[in-house]
């Protein structure tokens, strides 16, 4: 059994330069924001953006830079998010570039689901964007559709 | 070799070890040992000196982590739904152990005291290597929760016992004075001190919590928490497990979200716990395994026959599901730290028969040790507590 | 007072310690040295003779746990992240500060492998004091960003510096008499030997890491890893710092997920770096305090107009505005962590000399932790950042 078997293929992406209004728009009526996967106009996965990504917006650029020195104790959220002044035009002046995370686990779509399931396992992730051999986005996998090829098999759905 | 160098030795072999165990469905507690047997002193002798001479501050450390998440399971909840089994399985099992192991000895023909102090002894369990089997095969129901029950009280009943039949041994080799009354006293302080202190620390854990508001911090207090109660066990002299488990079922208790507090600590400890059992591995003493002779090999078979037995008609008064009366004593074979502590406490005293009482018991915890582990997975396995398997 | 207790209390204290000096604004680290100098034997003699024993090994793994995190940065995405302003500017400002401070304190009549190690200490600066900072004042801006990126690579081209210097004053130290050519001799292997342990491991690292299925022997593999290139570096007397950090930059290059092997430490290093410089303050010797007057002023003043040169030097030739010429080094001031580490080294390596530039480094650095953040607001007021 492999990824592609079993994967999501309607998965909803964003581009690179696709605004926050915009991306808030898309998921207002969402019930959490879902992870999401950014791609470049080939269809190029470069990152994804998820509910943590918002947090960006309000720190400077390159303090990512900064967190990976341990010693400049900084949580990734702001101290105060209540008390954070947003300017106008920030709806469309930030992009989703600007907040993307690229630390991106993915998975290719020809890869064993034991595969797939150990690298969610490893880096502590519920699921990963899946890639043809071009780096291309195809879908996402997550560990509830493993399950439910589990419960599949055994005849309980 | 330095101690970094040391350290990461035994990191690697045992994370390798632990991988081979898993291709023979070994528990990976078993591996460690072995790898700590290979590379210790006694054969290669690649753990550096300054290792081996820290292996007590090591084991402390481990066994307050140990003990730390052994107590979690004592919600006041689940105490009222399997209370009842644990206390008579507890107590019959130990005594079980205990006088079969007391009677056998005096068949083989040792001295009344002796034969004592070796029935005692027989009582301990090794709650760590029961708790490692348990976290890495994520064993859960009714069964597994007995157990831990089981293996944790265990260690107050063994040290009740131990203390009085040192004292009745003292009374009857040296015509020693100390009445009984006041050996129980000691003991009881022993055991009121730990819980006292347990609690205490617990509460005000509970009580400062609300102020940690990250992970960072948390991971902090907890683990300064209890390094600071296994500080003060070690320096009052009370029971470094005893004072954990305590700390941690009083804050299960007291705190409604107490589940963080385990979280924080669960990918963090595996590697101490590792080097724990390679440690504890590299300090057996396998040498020893030739002298074991009839004696120790009576013990070995004898302790395990009365565990069975205590725990069968405990669960039986107790009402417990057959599984535990079938195989609940098995999974109480493995005895380590706890054993050997007594057994040098049995040394220091008795000059005569002290050295023997020791040398037996370390062979024995060898066999324990290692097949004692299996014999849990077996258990574990056959009460269907291994999910997935 | 038994060694589990010892520990227990630095973590309570120390995370006690750190709250008030959040309540203060101040960084924690400056907290932890301070309650480290409380605890010490020249005050209340908490912590015992079998703590300072084990604090050898505890600042090891500390040392080359930072090394480890901060070698991160030398990957080829980051620094065209970064672009060329921060390039420039990081690098001339670090090697700014050193070469200064260096000439400043021969001029003093300091010896010239203590003022080595001086001016390489005098590179590093610290991110805690500046985020604070910016933090608190919602600062934002073009400036930020760019000081955000030199606060960043300056700790690891400091690290470079340092490394370098010690092996250089080492082989002076140990030989007096020796040619410079002995001395570049044994500094070279010493740093190749370094990058050769840190590269074949980082390999090794990356490779086997490939194969891993859990977060618990993630954590067990990277530690493991790490350890082994520590103490191998320790063994042979190659540069702890230098065989870290480039295990981390072979690693960063070598694989695309090498981030795990970054995050699963998160899990554990923050009550390793607690006790260490807890300990660092402990180990503090208060009567040498007296003596380091001239010594500490030069240095603290040279090591501002090297900071300030190589940012106007950097920014000069990276075509930055004029802000960032005159006001960027006012945030780099505040120095902490990095340079108390590269001081204990110091410290291990010289036992007369080490002393002092320990607690010259400590000293400055209480000085600097409390004066730089004024420096910090000073320069993102002027050129502002701070809105409202």
């Amino acid at each position: 059994m492999y990824v592609k078997d079993i994967m999501q293929t309607e998965v909803i992406s964003v581009k690179r330069g696709t605004t926050l209004t915009q991306l808030l728009n898309m998921f207002k009526s969402f019930h959490s924001f879902p992870k999401v996967p950014v791609i470049d106009n080939d269809g190029i996965l470069l990152g994804v953006v998820h509910i943590r990504s918002f947090f960006e917006i309000f720190q400077p650029h390159n303090q990512d830079l900064l967190m990976r020195n341990p010693l400049s104790m900084i949580s990734r959220e702001p101290a105060d998010i209540f008390n954070i002044d947003i300017e106008d035009g920030m709806g469309f002046l930030v992009i989703v570039a600007d907040i993307m995370d690229t630390k991106v686990v993915k998975v290719n779509q020809n890869a064993d689901l034991k595969k797939a399931y150990d690298l969610m396992q490893l880096h502590n992730r519920d699921s990963i964007p899946v890639v043809d051999d071009q780096k291309k986005l195809v879908g996402i996998i997550s560990v509830f559709d493993i399950v439910m090829k589990i419960f599949k098999e055994k005849g309980l759905v | 070799m330095n101690a970094l160098l040391g350290i990461s030795l035994i990191l690697l072999l045992g994370l390798l070890s632990g991988k081979i165990a898993e291709k023979v469905r070994t528990p990976a507690i078993t591996a460690y040992l072995i790898i700590g047997i290979l590379i210790g002193p006694f054969s290669l002798g690649f753990v550096p000196e300054s290792i081996i001479a820290a292996s007590g501050l090591i084991s402390n450390f481990a066994l307050s982590f140990i003990a730390f998440s052994i107590g979690q399971s004592f919600s006041r909840g689940l105490f009222h739904q399997i209370g009842k089994q644990v206390l008579w399985i507890s107590i019959l099992a130990a005594f079980g152990a205990g006088v079969f192991v007391v009677v056998a000895m005096r068949v083989m023909g040792l001295p009344l005291y002796v034969a004592l102090l070796f029935g005692s002894i027989a009582t301990a369990t090794a709650p760590a290597a029961l708790i490692m089997i348990i976290r890495q095969y994520k064993a859960k129901g009714r069964f597994t929760e007995i157990l831990m029950g089981v293996v944790a009280i265990d260690d107050a009943w063994g040290l009740i016992v131990f203390s009085v039949c040192l004292a009745f041994a003292r009374k009857i080799h040296f015509n020693h004075a100390d009445s009984v009354f006041q050996v129980m006293l000691s003991a009881f302080w022993e055991i009121g001190g730990s819980f006292v202190l347990g609690g205490i620390i617990g509460w005000m854990f509970s009580k400062f919590s609300r102020h940690i508001r990250n992970e960072r911090d948390l991971l902090i207090y907890t683990v300064g928490t209890i390094l600071f109660t296994a500080g003060l066990a070690i320096h009052f002299h009370l029971s470094v497990l005893l004072g954990c488990m305590v700390l941690s079922a009083t804050i299960v208790n007291v705190h409604k979200e107490s589940f963080r507090f385990f979280e924080v600590l669960q990918t963090v400890d595996w590697p101490v716990y590792l080097i724990f059992f390679v440690l504890a591995g590299a300090n057996l003493e396998i040498n020893l395994l030739v002298e074991i002779g009839a004696i120790g090999a009576v013990y070995v078979i004898v302790r395990i026959l009365g565990k069975c037995l205590g725990t069968y008609f405990g669960a039986v008064i107790s009402n417990a599901g057959s599984d535990v009366k079938r195989y609940m004593g098995i999974a109480q074979m493995p005895q380590a730290g706890v054993a050997l502590g007594m057994a040098l406490i049995a040394k220091s005293t008795f000059p005569e028969w002290g050295a023997m009482i020791f040398t037996t018991i370390a062979a024995t915890t060898i066999i324990y040790e290692i097949i004692g582990p299996i014999f849990v997975k077996i258990a574990l396995h056959k009460a269907n507590q291994i999910p997935g398997d | 007072m038994n060694i589990i207790l010892g520990m227990g209390i630095i973590l309570v204290f120390g995370l006690l310690s750190g709250k008030l000096a959040e309540k203060v604004k101040t960084p924690a680290i400056t907290a932890y040295l301070l309650l480290g100098i409380v605890f010490g034997p020249f005050a209340l003699g908490i912590i015992s003779e079998h703590i300072i024993a084990v604090s050898g090994t505890i600042s090891h793994i500390a040392l080359s746990l930072i090394a480890f995190s901060i070698g991160q940065n030398f990957s080829g995405k980051i620094f065209r992240q970064v672009g060329n302003q921060v390039m420039w500017i990081s690098i001339l400002e670090a090697v700014g500060a050193w070469l200064i401070t260096l000439v400043g304190l021969l001029f003093f009549k300091v010896p010239l492998y203590m003022a080595l190690i001086f001016g390489a200490i005098a590179a590093a600066s610290a991110p805690a004091a500046i985020i604070m900072v910016v933090r608190e004042y919602k600062a934002r801006g073009q400036f930020v960003d760019i000081l955000m990126g030199v606060v960043a690579l300056d700790d690891a081209w400091g690290l470079i510096i340092f490394s370098l210097s010690l092996a250089i004053s080492k082989a002076m130290y140990l030989d007096l008499s020796s040619s410079i050519g002995n001395v570049l001799m044994g500094a070279i292997i010493e740093i190749s030997g370094s990058f050769l342990v840190g590269g074949v491991l980082g390999v090794i690292l990356s490779r086997i890491g490939l194969f891993l299925k859990n977060q618990t022997d993630l954590l067990i593999w990277t530690i493991g890893v790490i350890f082994v290139a520590t103490g191998i570096s320790l063994h042979f007397h190659f540069s702890v710092l230098l065989t870290s950090m480039f295990l981390a930059a072979v690693v960063v290059n070598l694989n695309n997920e090498s981030f795990k092997f970054f995050d699963i430490l998160n899990h554990i290093d923050w009550p390793i770096y607690l006790i260490f410089f807890v300990l660092a303050g402990a180990s503090l010797e208060i009567d040498l305090l007296g003596k380091i007057g001239v010594i500490g002023i030069v240095y603290m003043i040279f090591r501002i107009v090297g900071k300030f040169a190589g940012t106007y030097l950097g920014a000069h030739i990276a075509k930055s505005d004029d802000d960032v010429k005159k006001y960027l080094s006012l945030g780099l001031l505040p120095q902490a962590g990095v340079a108390l580490g590269m001081a204990l080294i110091a410290k291990e390596q010289f036992p007369q000399a080490g002393n002092i530039i320990f607690t010259t480094v400590a000293a400055t650095t209480v000085v600097y932790e409390i004066i730089g953040p004024f420096f910090v607001k000073l320069a993102l007021h002027k050129t502002n950042q701070i809105h409202n």
